[in-house]
């Protein structure tokens, strides 16, 4: 974390300096003001400049996340290596070693419980929120495409049997995937059922769309 | 297994000099018991347990290294 201390004239030019210096916005920056101009006594004796400080906050956010995790996973599993990727609005830590199975735990539970700890505790410090994506070898990416193809298999059934087809209980995460895969069918609906962990999503078949495709 | 959950509650807490873990290890299964600041008991725990599953969940990852079992005890 790096952070800088600025003199100018004002309060207001100090802090386009440090913006300057930095490359970002105002918004982007945490600033402190360490000392403010002041005339002094009949404008003679005092001419103290303004002086701030200012740090850059994306910096810290990753930075922050960055030790957090390392330091869990040191305590799970000792020999993983952590890279950082910064896409627009989020974070993206992806943890690679020689261990995965166990950091992404069944149905990437584990994966979930450490990206919600690690969200916490960098919101907790930063005033504007950011996302942190926590991944281990693309298993995101991977998971992404086994429930595509997954939304598509079950949407094939339901369109042949003309049955709802259930899909088994999935995470808020997973199941938008597969509404989402599925959204631009229009033979089939989707519908999310159930409380808490036990919400799964109904694929259902569109009878009325399906009739009017076989009269045409 | 210990300074994991003391790690986690502290970046987690208001006021983490008063987070506490102790541990209660037995053959297979140990209790780690722990304690933080009266106003900090709803951030270990969260919203419908939340941060209390995610804790236990991540602490279930390291016991299965070791090939233990772990049970996370929140104390008021």
């Amino acid at each position: 974390m790096s952070s800088v201390e600025i003199e100018a004239k004002t309060t207001q030019e100090a802090i386009k300096k440090a913006c300057k210096h930095f490359n970002l916005n105002e918004e982007e920056l945490n600033i402190e003001v360490l000392e403010t101009r002041s005339a002094g006594i009949f404008g003679l004796a005092g001419n103290k400049k303004a002086k701030i400080r200012a740090t850059p906050k994306k910096d810290s956010d990753i930075a922050l996340a960055q030790e957090i995790l390392t330091k869990i996973i040191s305590l799970i599993s000792p020999d993983a290596k952590i890279s950082v990727e910064k896409k627009v609005d989020d974070i993206v830590l992806n943890i690679g070693g020689n261990n995965p199975g166990i950091l992404i735990g069944p149905k990437g539970k584990t994966l979930e419980a450490l990206e919600f700890i690690i969200n916490k505790a960098v919101n907790k410090a930063s005033e504007k929120r950011v996302r942190i994506i926590v991944d281990v070898e693309n298993y995101r990416q991977r998971r992404q495409e086994f429930l595509e193809r997954l939304a598509f298999r079950m949407g094939e059934k339901a369109k042949k049997t003309r049955k709802t087809v259930t899909i088994d209980p999935m995470s808020p995460h997973d199941r938008r995937i597969v509404h989402l895969t599925l959204k631009g069918d229009c033979q089939l609906q989707t519908k999310s059922n159930g409380e808490g962990f036990f919400k799964s999503v109904f694929i259902i078949p569109n009878k009325k769309k399906i009739d009017k495709n076989k009269n045409d | 297994m210990k300074e994991l959950i003391e790690y986690i509650a502290k970046v987690l807490v208001d006021n983490p000099d008063d987070v506490s873990v102790t541990e209660l290890e037995g053959k297979q299964t140990s209790v780690i018991e722990l304690r933080v600041a009266k106003e900090d008991l709803g951030k270990v725990i969260g919203k419908q347990g939340r941060t209390a599953r995610a804790m236990r969940t991540i602490l279930g990852a390291a016991s299965t290294k070791l090939k233990k079992r772990s049970v996370l005890e929140i104390l008021e």
